[in-house]
């Protein structure tokens, strides 16, 4: 029976994905081995391994990688701090905690595009409300400019981004931390353990796998940045803000390289697919660990 | 069945009165100070957007910036939802998140529970779910739109381009790995001896799973429906290459005013996704209520 059963429960999942994914995956993989130029003509002459090379020959390719990665560790670095301890603040009720839960989750409804267009509002002289914020706390007249300055343009970045995603890492680490039975704490307590104790021995190796979840899916999605850069800052000024995703955004539509613009995702696909591994290691390993 | 529910409902009620007496917390002042801070962050670009949504044209481009209009004006409301497809984009918007919500929640479910009790497949499937999520949506869109627009119809008869249908199956693809990997991870920390007893009771494995799985998963099952929802009501790069016309979603509409060539229709902007939030407020107070729920439902486990 249960022989059954378990195949019929995955299936539905499986085969949704497959039917949806197979076509183009397959095309785009055909893609990165031919010149798909729509500037060209409708030929799509074999070339091999040519669109990879362009892409590494390519100096704002290679800048757009590290760009990406330092974006993306410090993004959810922040958020998993903030998310983190903000769900030990909220974890214990108190009058107000129903209200403040329904406006965390605000900024998690709001379409990334339209939170850098805010953004954008928001910092924009003259008439964006940055400058005078600053102007308040730090001596003197303050006119950065901070869609186009370079460290600022870069907080800007990153604080929208820690804006918007720090409450998915704060739901998903409440929703763990809620999901642990009292008991364990009671057995903790009665074994004479101190609440630090109980942090460290309870609570982090039981919440830790669901952490790890949401810090795997934040860097993933993180990694693939683009709608914020679209709407913010277009890449610029110059190439400065350029992600490896608007790099092949640019590629792809404004230039009409497709096969350079796919040949490149696949590239990252396969830098993503084996950090994630090493990632989520621990979470594919078929032992239970003891609960 | 009936009777192991009856059974650990006096523990759960003995427990709740000693809740948490050895658990971490942060503590006293700090804890509301730090919460404090955090509303103040989120909220300041939530005013914002809100105050720019009455303002006139002329007060969102005074230098110094207007903190709040003299003349509040509703103008922008009525402009985003009537003349820039504001309506339609958050009926199809709601059409579709809606759909894919249970899409993935009911087939996410039950694909985690499995690969969670039987191993099904392995670790090799769990990591194909993942890798779903791996690759840069510049890869696929093309191929896709090619899919929707031309061979869908030459290969089984049927249009996906610019339809909700297909927005619905694609977001469901997407939001899947999110789905199985929350889900996977709940059922996989749950002891199975819950399930076993309800099975020696005479269950059966769907009624196991229904019935006992499913509520004690409820915190993650809530997150995971939530995320699949939010996924769906912000998705925009797929939404404006699949659905421009009939089937254009909200993120479409707001982008348009906001990013290409209109320019700054940033006081409609703000209007429609001031509108847009109501959805949110709704599932906020869902979520939490449930996530609440979720700490009661914890000392059920022991």
């Amino acid at each position: 029976m249960d022989r059954h059963i378990r195949w019929l429960l995955v299936s539905p999942a499986v085969l949704i994905v497959v039917a949806l994914t197979i076509f183009p995956l397959a095309f785009s993989l055909w893609v990165t081995f031919v010149r798909y130029d729509f500037t060209l003509g409708p030929e799509h002459p074999w070339v091999g391994l040519d669109n990879f090379v362009e892409n590494w020959k390519d100096p704002v390719w290679r800048a757009s990688l590290w760009r990406t990665a330092w974006f993306s560790v410090s993004m959810v670095a922040i958020e998993l701090v903030l998310g983190t301890l903000l769900a030990l603040a909220m974890l214990r009720p108190f009058r107000a905690r129903r209200v403040l839960m329904t406006l965390f989750v605000i900024p998690l409804f709001i379409s990334p595009v339209v939170v850098g267009g805010f953004f954008d509002l928001f910092v924009r002289r003259p008439y964006g409300v940055a400058n005078q914020l600053a102007s308040w706390v730090w001596p003197g007249t303050v006119t950065i400019d901070f869609s186009n300055d370079s460290p600022w343009l870069y907080l800007v970045l990153i604080t929208a981004d820690v804006w918007q995603w720090t409450p998915f890492m704060f739901i998903i680490i409440l929703a763990g931390l809620s999901a642990i039975p009292d008991t364990l704490y009671e057995a903790a307590d009665l074994d004479g353990a101190k609440p630090r104790q109980s942090f460290f021995f309870v609570t982090l190796p039981l919440v830790l796998p669901v952490v790890l979840i949401a810090v795997t899916f934040r860097l993933i999605d993180s990694a693939k940045l683009f709608d914020i850069i679209f709407s913010l800052t277009r890449g610029g000024p110059g190439t400065d803000t350029y992600t490896t995703s608007y790099y092949l955004y640019q590629q792809g539509f404004e230039f009409f390289h497709l096969g350079q613009g796919t040949a490149g995702a696949w590239m990252f696909m396969i830098i993503l697919t084996v950090i994630s591994y090493w990632l989520v290691r621990r979470l594919l390993k078929p032992t239970e660990e003891a609960a | 069945m009936t009777g192991v529910a009856g059974r650990s409902r006096p523990q759960a009620g003995g427990a709740s009165r000693v809740v948490g007496r050895g658990r971490f917390r942060i503590g006293g002042v700090v804890r509301f100070v730090f919460i404090g801070i955090y509303v103040g962050f989120l909220l300041l670009p939530l005013y914002w957007m809100a105050v720019t949504s009455i303002k006139s044209q002329d007060d969102q481009l005074a230098d110094p910036p207007v903190w709040f209009p003299g003349e509040p004006t509703t103008t922008n409301f009525a402009d985003a939802l009537n003349r820039f497809n504001g309506w339609k984009g958050l009926e199809n918007s709601l059409v579709v998140a809606v759909f894919t919500t249970v899409l993935a929640v009911a087939l996410g479910t039950a694909a985690a529970y499995s690969m969670a009790r039987f191993r099904t497949g392995g670790k090799h499937l769990a990591f194909w779910f993942l890798s779903q999520r791996l690759l840069p949506p510049i890869a696929v869109i093309i191929p896709v739109f090619l899919l929707y627009s031309r061979y869908s119809e030459e290969w089984f008869g049927f249009v996906l381009i610019d339809t909700r249908i297909g927005l619905i199956l694609l977001y469901t693809v997407f939001a899947l790995p999110f789905t199985v990997w929350m889900m996977y991870a709940y059922f996989r920390q749950m002891p199975a001896e819950l399930e076993e007893a309800a099975l020696v009771d005479g269950c059966s494995r769907l009624q196991a799973l229904t019935k006992i799985a499913w509520p004690l998963a409820a915190p993650g099952v809530v997150s995971a429906a939530a995320f699949a929802f939010i996924f769906s009501w912000t998705e925009f790069l797929f939404a404006q290459v699949l659905g421009r016309d009939e089937a254009v979603t909200a993120p479409v509409a707001l982008a348009g005013m906001i990013t290409f060539f209109q320019g700054n229709l940033y006081g409609q902007a703000s209007a429609l996704t001031v509108v847009s939030l109501v959805p949110a407020l709704l599932l906020g107070i869902l979520v939490q209520k449930h996530l609440v729920r979720g700490l009661t439902l914890g000392a059920v486990k022991g």
